[in-house]
């Protein structure tokens, strides 16, 4: 399962930003998930768990929002979203959940065909917001 | 908020003792040649080996080692597709066969950094990675990606190939990547251009790989291929490059 790399990005980012301060400064972590990646959050929330095992923050303090895709035509304009590009298969869809940008391989615009189009929003796994403990050592 | 994948990219490649860019800023000198043969020569000499091919929109790694394209298997990663006992490679490939990917920039380095942070590349203790042509996204990215990456630059002595290397030479030396040896591709009587473009950039050790016509009929077979003039010609340089003999890389400036 790879959202468990994915999961331990999060956790090192996190881990990264809140350099030699407190951890007990982290307060939330805000985990965007992108809709086309199609992340299992259930697997990349038990990854979470099992990484950091309470330590040095626990699992708890991560948020995970999902972003819905959207997807541009450079074409001729036309917006659609991913319940829109049903044409993929199912082998289409796991080369994406593995590698997002393969869409452009197997997606094309649902109003002219084209394969020129720009993915939005909704890509894959980032980190919206930290949040840090207002108290003095943690700002 | 910075991008959380950089965070794990050197956590990935921990356990490989050193990492080999082989570009050209020209097309068509042989860069993914010279890397599966290379591989196959030090796989032959013991060692794991893997090979990135992080050309997006032209992989063909997979068309050299005869590997058909299949999704990779999970494992709190993803793995490379297994090549031979001891060479294992990652493309895009495994995901989109041969379709074509048309990418823009930014989703190239976005494709880049993904595979660098989920890829698990196990007991693999070289990394040879298939360059695109040119200097674009990949040779920035992952220079600043990863900071000990080591260089073999690829040039054929046409006059052409020269004057477009030299100019990808002086842009690896301002971004401070440092280059192991100049590799002579398709070379028939005189390797004399590339030797001074070596020279003038300042790079010790030029490597000479004879044209050989042999080569096309061994794509697609492992054997053949390291059995290829060109083939023994690398795994030569691959001795004296110091990446088959000592366990602690050899200094390079």
């Amino acid at each position: 399962m790879h959202e468990w790399a994915l999961a331990d990005a999060v956790v090192e980012a996190a881990k990264a930003a809140l350099g030699d301060r407190d951890p007990a400064c982290l307060r939330g972590v805000t985990v965007l998930i992108g809709e086309l990646q199609a992340i299992d959050r259930e697997i990349f929330s038990f990854a979470l768990e099992t990484i950091l095992s309470g330590k040095p923050f626990p699992a708890s303090i991560f948020h995970l929002e999902t972003e819905k895709a959207s997807f541009r035509c450079e074409a001729c304009g036309t917006e659609w979203d991913l319940e829109e590009s049903r044409t993929i298969t199912e082998e289409q869809r796991e080369a994406i959940h593995f590698l997002p940008e393969s869409a452009r391989a197997f997606i094309r615009c649902p109003a002219c065909g084209s394969p020129d189009f720009r993915l939005q929003k909704g890509r894959g796994v980032s980190i919206r917001s930290l949040e840090v403990d207002a108290r003095e050592g943690c700002v | 908020m910075s991008d959380p994948r950089i965070a794990v990219v050197e956590k990935r490649l921990s356990g490989v003792r050193r990492i080999l860019a082989f570009s050209s800023a020209k097309g068509g000198v042989g860069k993914t040649m010279c890397t599966v043969s290379s591989a196959l020569a030090l796989a032959l000499g013991g060692r794991n080996v893997g090979i990135l091919d992080l050309d997006m929109q032209g992989a063909s790694a997979h068309l050299f080692l005869g590997v058909k394209p299949r999704l990779p298997e999970e494992k709190q990663g993803i793995l490379p597709l297994p090549v031979t006992e001891r060479v294992t490679l990652m493309s895009v490939a495994a995901f989109t066969g041969e379709r074509g990917l048309p990418l823009r920039g930014s989703e190239i380095s976005d494709a880049i950094l993904e595979l660098l942070a989920v890829t698990i590349w196990g007991p693999a203790e070289l990394l040879l990675i298939d360059m695109p042509p040119g200097m674009g996204e990949e040779t920035l990215d992952l220079s600043r990606l990863v900071p000990r990456l080591e260089s073999l630059v690829v040039s054929t002595p046409s006059a052409v190939s020269v004057t477009v290397v030299e100019r990808l030479l002086s842009l690896l030396k301002e971004l401070r990547v440092p280059v192991a040896a100049v590799i002579a591709n398709m070379v028939q009587e005189d390797s004399s251009p590339v030797r001074e473009l070596a020279r003038r950039a300042g790079v010790v050790r030029v490597v000479e790989v004879p044209q050989d016509p042999s080569v096309e009929a061994a794509i697609g077979s492992p054997d053949a291929l390291s059995a290829t003039m060109a083939g023994r010609s690398l795994a030569r340089a691959m001795l004296e490059l110091g990446y088959l003999g000592s366990e602690k890389p050899d200094r390079i400036r």
